[in-house]
């Protein structure tokens, strides 16, 4: 296009002249990309109770990796000790003289690596799969259809027994991933059919007339109005991976390696037949690990479609309003 | 293509593509269970000859024909419904899933409808009492638990209910010294066995259903009909459930068809904890005691009826929902 | 019921018979800090139709709701509310129980929203709507429900199969109607109408006030009809208010107030309405727009805005008081000085005054786009039991059109929704693959030249869906620049989206920018989207319903700064609108052409001076005739000239001429021949009717059913 028509146009504005550079560009993103939403984050009391539980576990994973507390081994302290009774040993110790908080943070960092792992897994997949299918159409969208059509039709469960016999997992990235290998179907089928409405509003249209390219709509028009429910679903696949590896590790169909809950849950649940109620802190600190974390993930997605609401932002920078509201925008959960 | 026409042949293509997996999982992956009990038979100083007229009779497979024919020969099998023998129960697989199916399915279904039916119940009323204490109690017990896992429920009902104090059974899932049958005494013998498993399965999805039963209860309240409604003097208790409820439940149903995914994929973990003899217990069963066939079959069973559970919710939708012509489910 | 034995006299008013008394009646907000309804005092007469108007947010639907005793939580609702009986006893309305207010609604007072489609659960068949109201009110069924075949009927619609149908499955013109007999099935003595028609189109609209005045007099209805489209409601209205800021600031018979308005407020709408009669420079836009509850200015509400205001009117509130005979009541300090300061003309004489710009030159210059038997087909979703036998239907959304556009044009396409306008549109601009005929852009076919796409914008008729709601104004803003000018410093398109915001009015810009799209009103919205379309540079913008959804004292606003940016931008418009008054604003002012679309073609096209003197197919005399006009002789009594309301499916568009089933004056032969677009002989543009043909054998064949024997 030329510039000639300018010429027309007063393009000098009355207001000042200021001239706007890297700093203030870096400035401007920080505000609108990091203050911002940890703001509204902090402003809603369930996110920020998730958040801080959370960070406790990222805390006990950074205590197992600069090694400030002891690693866990058999016969270093007394047997059967129960919780709160020996401050060296708070949570107690098992029958074969295992500290078990010494168990249950050597343990964080393989889960939490699994959980970040099946939980990019699944929701990766399903945005990249959704998006695609759904903004493309046609026969790309047929097929994908299809294909992910087939993956929900299995079963998860069984599917990564059979798939962790076969393939005999032992990092917590791959186990991450084989635990999601197809939870990310259901996830894009509801992504795709959110994307069809999407492609329909006028500002994408707009952005079309505009010759905007395809990657572009995607990532300003398209996806930030995904990421609500995109958040909330990588909470829940997240969740998703860690009861699951936990109840194959309990069944002893997934390869021991090292330490984690599921395992302890096990050995606990094994001998609690035997030691009945004396052995009750055993069994109940990798089950309070569990529901913590589960918890924790559920509270911080409970206020995470806020973070990407404009009104939920202006509201909270304290900016004008304008009258007309909205209903809450509530977000299908299972 | 017609929808339903096109819905029904993806049936046959989905299982037939089960099979495939099955198949390939079987034969094709390294150290993949043949391999391995192939060594084992070899151990025992089998020849190869021996070893491979045993895992033909196992899996209807003739490992010295190419594969191509014995991938035919395994889907001919699969239809003629011959999933091979069950090396440790050394009966005809089939039968073994003949008797735990119906378990399976009587678990996961009156599960599913407790748990939808609790949970449709808790939301409405958390809705109709938005803002007071029982909304926010409701709101953070449905949280927490959506935090425990179910079989942390089934592990604490064994440990105390079942082992401590004796009220429940630990296995199985009817008295074996009753004859099955029609009759009231085996009936609640059935009822006594499944009690724990069911309530243990139930717990663990009524957090979530209630939360989204609330949310979109809300959401209906707000519209404008429910407004018009009241203006034209129809009754609260119509308005509840013709106009409030019916609205907010359709919206869920899509939800329901992946949440019997992934409770079918749960027994597993369920059956084998309480050892109620179901698809998920066998096919545990079959792993642990590296009886492949069984647990191949177990799995591929297990996602048929997730296959036929999916079509017919696919199926049904336009006939629940009046404003979705069927094939249009996810579309607008 | 309980009836009061309160019997009070109107006092001031001298009709001796009102219905419903509202005295000193409030609602509040927030512990009654915030007033959405201030000291509303009516009386509504026995059979009238009171028309009231105000814009949107200035507490009218809250007068609605509160005659219902139905204000939405967490409003609080005080005053007096009493209604008549025809026995002669009385209720007072905010004294009824529950149960007797449960009784008391739709039995006595029914009401209808404006969107139809939001009042029917859409899991239930309309049937059961009325099956369970009859059911709820204790009456008789079977008897309830053959008046109701009777009520959908005289609306013009097939009560089976309106009944049987789910909401989604309706028009929303029907759907609109079906909730009016829903409303009417109880028999009530008061219908209030919330905004019924706004969403519909202008042919539909009339057609439904015409009915409604029907059904008024059929059945003795008292009717309160809510708008913020004031020559609407002056067709039908016996009486008429105006809202402004939550009070009522003049009332009065229609007559006074079209032809002797006295509030500067009135005066000011009657002035920024589109209107067919009036000169083009006689209308104006109001300034500023109305205060929200919270902030509503002291003294008089309206004299921030007031071109007559004085101290007085910023300190001294108003009274509503008696002015003239005829009860006609106004709240204002200057009435006199309004009516002398304050012209409107509604003379006939200076409507076609020249045209402010001549017409293109039509120069032997290529054309900017040239269509040629375009042609876009849809495959049509289908039912259930479709699915399973035969081949998709296909919609003809548009059907073989052919139109040339210049550099600098503009083209207004008018029609009913469901015609093609929107899918010829965006055909036209390449954002719909056609399915036959020919574009061409500068005399190169439309996909294979370069800078087509960058020169072809479009502006949307919702703003709100138009402006991605994550992104803010400057963000949006710099997204055409992005592209017109990729090498353009970020220091540089700021300065370049501050001067286009402030030259569009919206300042002070840097507060602007910062903003996100829901920071902003409906108009503010609309400039953001016009703006973006032409930083683009466009050689053709697509305006699709551009001002519809902005309230109508804000539509002349918007349509001058569209002109006013053509001149600037040296841009061609395509004009979409189902509103003739608005496409003749415009395209008089440009010096443009209308084009009539229906059902997929184009039946006739010329300047608008001539189509609104001169209309020849009986189409765009259909579309004259539902334009509301403001003259005093104006009467809506008439029916409307079609023989059928609702527009033909167009799966399967009517053979011969597609408007024979509704045409007036339609006969044998346009069953059977389809008319081409041929140019009119004496007069500008063409049209596409066998009455153009002095000699054509329409004139011998015989006229169809209900169609007029002699026309004219």
């Amino acid at each position: 296009m030329q510039m000639s028509t300018d010429t027309d146009v007063n393009w000098q504005s009355e207001q000042t002249d200021e001239t706007i550079d890297w700093r203030d560009r870096l400035h401007e993103g920080f505000v609108l990309r990091v203050y911002e939403p940890a703001l509204i984050a902090w402003n809603d009391r369930r996110t920020q109770t998730g958040l801080v539980i959370v960070v406790l576990y990222l805390c006990m994973a950074l205590v197992d990796l600069f090694g400030l507390w002891r690693d866990a081994s058999t016969s270093q302290a007394p047997r059967m000790l129960g919780a709160f009774q020996n401050w060296s040993y708070p949570l107690g110790t098992t029958q074969s003289g295992v500290d078990v908080l010494a168990l249950i943070i050597d343990s964080t960092p393989f889960i939490l690596q699994m959980v970040l792992a099946g939980g990019v897994w699944a929701t990766g997949v399903a945005v990249i799969v959704g998006t695609i299918s759904g903004y493309k159409g046609g026969l790309t969208d047929s097929v994908i259809t299809a294909i992910s059509d087939f993956f929900m039709s299995i079963p998860g469960l069984p599917l990564v027994i059979v798939l962790g016999i076969t393939l005999e997992p032992e990092s917590p990235l791959v186990l991450g991933v084989i635990l999601t290998i197809n939870y990310w179907a259901g996830l894009g089928r509801s992504i795709r059919s959110q994307v069809l409405s999407i492609r329909n509003e006028s500002y994408v249209e707009a952005s079309r007339a505009m010759g905007t390219n395809t990657v572009r709509i995607i990532r300003k028009d398209i996806l930030p109005n995904l990421m609500p429910y995109v958040l909330v679903n990588f909470v829940f696949a997240a969740r998703y991976t860690i009861f699951a590896a936990v109840a194959l590790y309990f069944l002893g169909v997934l390869p021991y390696t090292g330490q984690n809950w599921g395992i302890t849950l096990n050995y606990a649940y094994n001998q609690g037949a035997l030691f009945g109620l004396e052995a009750i802190h055993w069994l109940l600190a990798p089950i309070i690990a569990i529901v913590g974390l589960a918890c924790g993930l559920i509270l911080l997605s409970q206020g995470m479609d806020r973070i990407f609401n404009p009104r939920v932002r202006t509201r909270l920078t304290g900016e004008s309003e304008s009258v007309e509201s909205t209903p809450e925008h509530t977000t299908e959960i299972r | 293509m017609n929808y339903y026409l096109r819905r029904t042949i993806r049936i046959p293509a989905t299982i037939l593509g089960v099979a495939t997996l099955t198949f390939g999982l079987i034969r094709l992956l390294p150290g993949g269970p043949f391999t391995q009990l192939r060594i084992q038979l070899r151990r025992r100083g089998m020849d190869a000859q021996e070893i491979n007229a045993r895992i033909e009779a196992l899996q209807n497979i003739r490992p010295e024909k190419s594969l191509p024919e014995q991938y035919l020969d395994y889907l001919i099998g699969v239809v003629q419904l011959d999933l091979g023998q069950s090396i440790s129960l050394n009966k005809p697989v089939i039968e073994v899933i003949g008797q735990a199916l119906p378990w399976t399915v009587f678990i996961v279904v009156v599960s599913t409808l407790l748990m939808f039916v609790l949970g449709v119940l808790l939301g409405s009323l958390q809705a109709y009492w938005e803002g007071t204490t029982f909304d926010s109690v409701g709101s953070g017990l449905s949280i927490l638990f959506m935090s425990i896992p179910y079989y942390i429920y089934a592990v604490a009902f064994l440990v105390v209910l079942a082992f401590s104090w004796g009220v429940f059974p630990t296995s199985a899932a009817a008295d074996r010294s009753i004859e099955a049958g029609f009759t009231v005494a085996y009936a609640v013998s059935v009822l006594h066995h499944a009690a724990l498993p069911i309530i243990s399965f139930t717990i663990g999805g009524v957090g979530s259903t209630a939360l989204s039963m609330r949310g979109n209860s809300i959401q209906v309240l707000g519209r404008e009909f429910v407004e018009v409604a009241r203006l034209r003097g129809l009754s609260d208790q119509r308005i509840a459930t013709r106009y409030v409820a019916m609205n907010a439940i359709l919206p869920m149903y899509t939800g329901l068809l992946l949440l019997v995914g992934f409770r079918l994929g749960g027994t597993v973990v369920l059956e084998e904890i309480f050892t109620y003899p179901g698809l998920g217990f066998y096919l545990i069963e079959g792993v642990n005691a590296n009886d492949y066939p069984l647990m191949m079959g177990c799995f591929m069973v297990i996602t048929i009826a997730l296959v036929l559970a999916v079509y017919f919710a696919d199926m049904t939708y336009g006939l629940i929902d009046p404003r979705i012509s069927v094939g249009d489910a996810d579309e607008y | 019921m309980s009836s009061d034995t309160l019997t009070s006299q109107g006092s001031d008013e001298r009709q001796p018979d009102p219905i419903l008394e509202i005295t000193d009646t409030n609602v509040t907000y927030t512990d009654g800090e915030s007033y959405v309804l201030e000291d509303a005092s009516v009386s509504i007469h026995r059979d009238e139709i009171l028309g009231i108007v105000g814009e949107s947010g200035s507490g009218k639907s809250m007068f609605a709701s509160a005659i219902l005793d139905a204000v939405p939580d967490p409003g609080v609702l005080s005053g007096q509310l009493i209604y008549n009986r025809r026995d002669g006893t009385t209720v007072d309305i905010l004294g009824l129980s529950d149960e007797q207010l449960r009784a008391f609604r739709w039995e006595e007072i029914a009401m209808v929203f404006q969107g139809a489609m939001h009042s029917f659960n859409p899991t239930m068949k309309i049937k059961t709507h009325f099956t369970e109201t009859l059911q709820s009110h204790d009456r008789s069924v079977g008897e309830g429900m053959s008046f109701a075949r009777e009520l959908l009927e005289s609306l013009y619609l097939e009560p089976e199969r309106v009944l049987n149908a789910y909401p989604h499955e309706l028009s929303g013109g029907m759907q609109q109607r079906a909730l009016i007999a829903l409303s009417m099935v109880l028999n009530p003595e008061v219908l209030i109408m919330d905004e019924p028609t706004a969403a519909l189109d202008l042919l539909m609209q009339r057609s439904i006030l015409s009915l409604l005045n029907d059904l008024q007099e059929e059945y003795d209805l008292t009717i309160v009809f809510i708008t913020h489209d004031l020559p609407l409601v002056a067709g039908i209205a016996d009486r008429m208010a105006i809202i402004y800021a939550f009070e009522f600031v003049e009332i009065g018979p229609r007559d006074a107030i079209i032809a002797n308005a006295a509030h500067p407020y009135t005066r000011a709408l009657l002035q920024a309405t589109p209107n067919i009669n009036s000169p083009l420079e006689a209308m104006q836009s109001i300034e500023g727009q109305g205060p929200a509850p919270a902030n509503v200015p002291s003294g008089c509400r309206f004299h921030p805005r007031c071109p007559v205001a004085t101290d007085e009117c910023e300190s001294v509130e108003p009274t509503l008081d008696a002015h003239d005979a005829n009860n006609h009541r106004v709240a204002c300090h200057h009435v006199e000085r309004a009516r002398e300061e304050l012209t409107i003309s509604t003379d006939e004489e200076g409507a076609f005054s020249a045209t402010e710009r001549t017409t293109q030159t039509t120069t032997d210059a290529e054309s900017l786009l040239e269509l040629s038997d375009l042609q876009v087909h849809f495959e049509a979703s289908q039912g259930v039991i479709e699915q399973f036998i035969g081949e998709p239907d296909v919609v003809k959304a548009v059907d073989g059109v052919s139109l040339s556009i210049e550099a600098q044009d503009l083209v207004c396409l008018l029609g009913e929704s469901g015609c093609g306008k929107t899918t010829l549109g965006k055909a036209m601009i390449g954002l719909q693959e056609p399915t036959g005929g020919s574009i061409t852009f500068r005399g190169e076919s439309l996909d294979e030249h370069d800078d087509a796409r960058a020169a072809l914008q479009i502006i949307h008729q919702d703003p709100s869906s138009a402006l991605n709601p994550n992104r803010r104004i400057v963000d949006i803003l710099s997204e055409p620049l992005l592209h017109t000018h990729p090498n353009a410093s970020i220091t540089e398109r700021r300065r370049r989206i501050t001067s286009l915001l402030e030259r569009i009015g919206m300042t002070p810009a840097d507060a602007y920018i910062e903003r996100y799209p829901h920071q902003l009103s409906g108009g503010e919205k609309q400039r953001v989207v016009l703006s973006r379309a032409l930083l683009m540079d466009p050689d053709a913008v697509l305006a699709d319903e551009a001002i519809s959804a902005v309230d109508v004292s804000l539509r002349i606003e918007i349509m001058d700064l569209l002109l006013e940016l053509q001149e600037e931008f040296e841009t061609s418009y395509l004009f979409i609108s189902h509103d003739l008054s608005n496409a003749r604003y415009i395209t008089e002012h440009a010096g443009g052409r209308i084009a009539v679309m229906y059902l997929g073609e184009i039946v006739e096209i010329g300047s608008a001076q001539r189509l609104l003197t001169d209309p020849r197919h009986p189409y765009t005399e259909v579309l004259r005739w539902a334009t509301p006009d403001l003259g005093l002789d104006t009467d809506a009594d008439d029916e409307p000239p079609v023989r059928e309301i609702d527009v033909p499916d167009p799966i399967d568009p009517p053979t011969g001429c597609r408007f024979h089933t509704r045409c007036p004056v339609a006969r044998e032969t346009c069953v059977e021949t389809s008319p081409e677009l041929r140019d009119c002989e004496d007069g500008d543009g063409a049209v596409a009717c066998f009455r153009e043909e002095p000699d054509h054998q329409y004139w011998e064949s015989d006229p169809l059913d209900g169609a007029s024997e002699h026309p004219e």
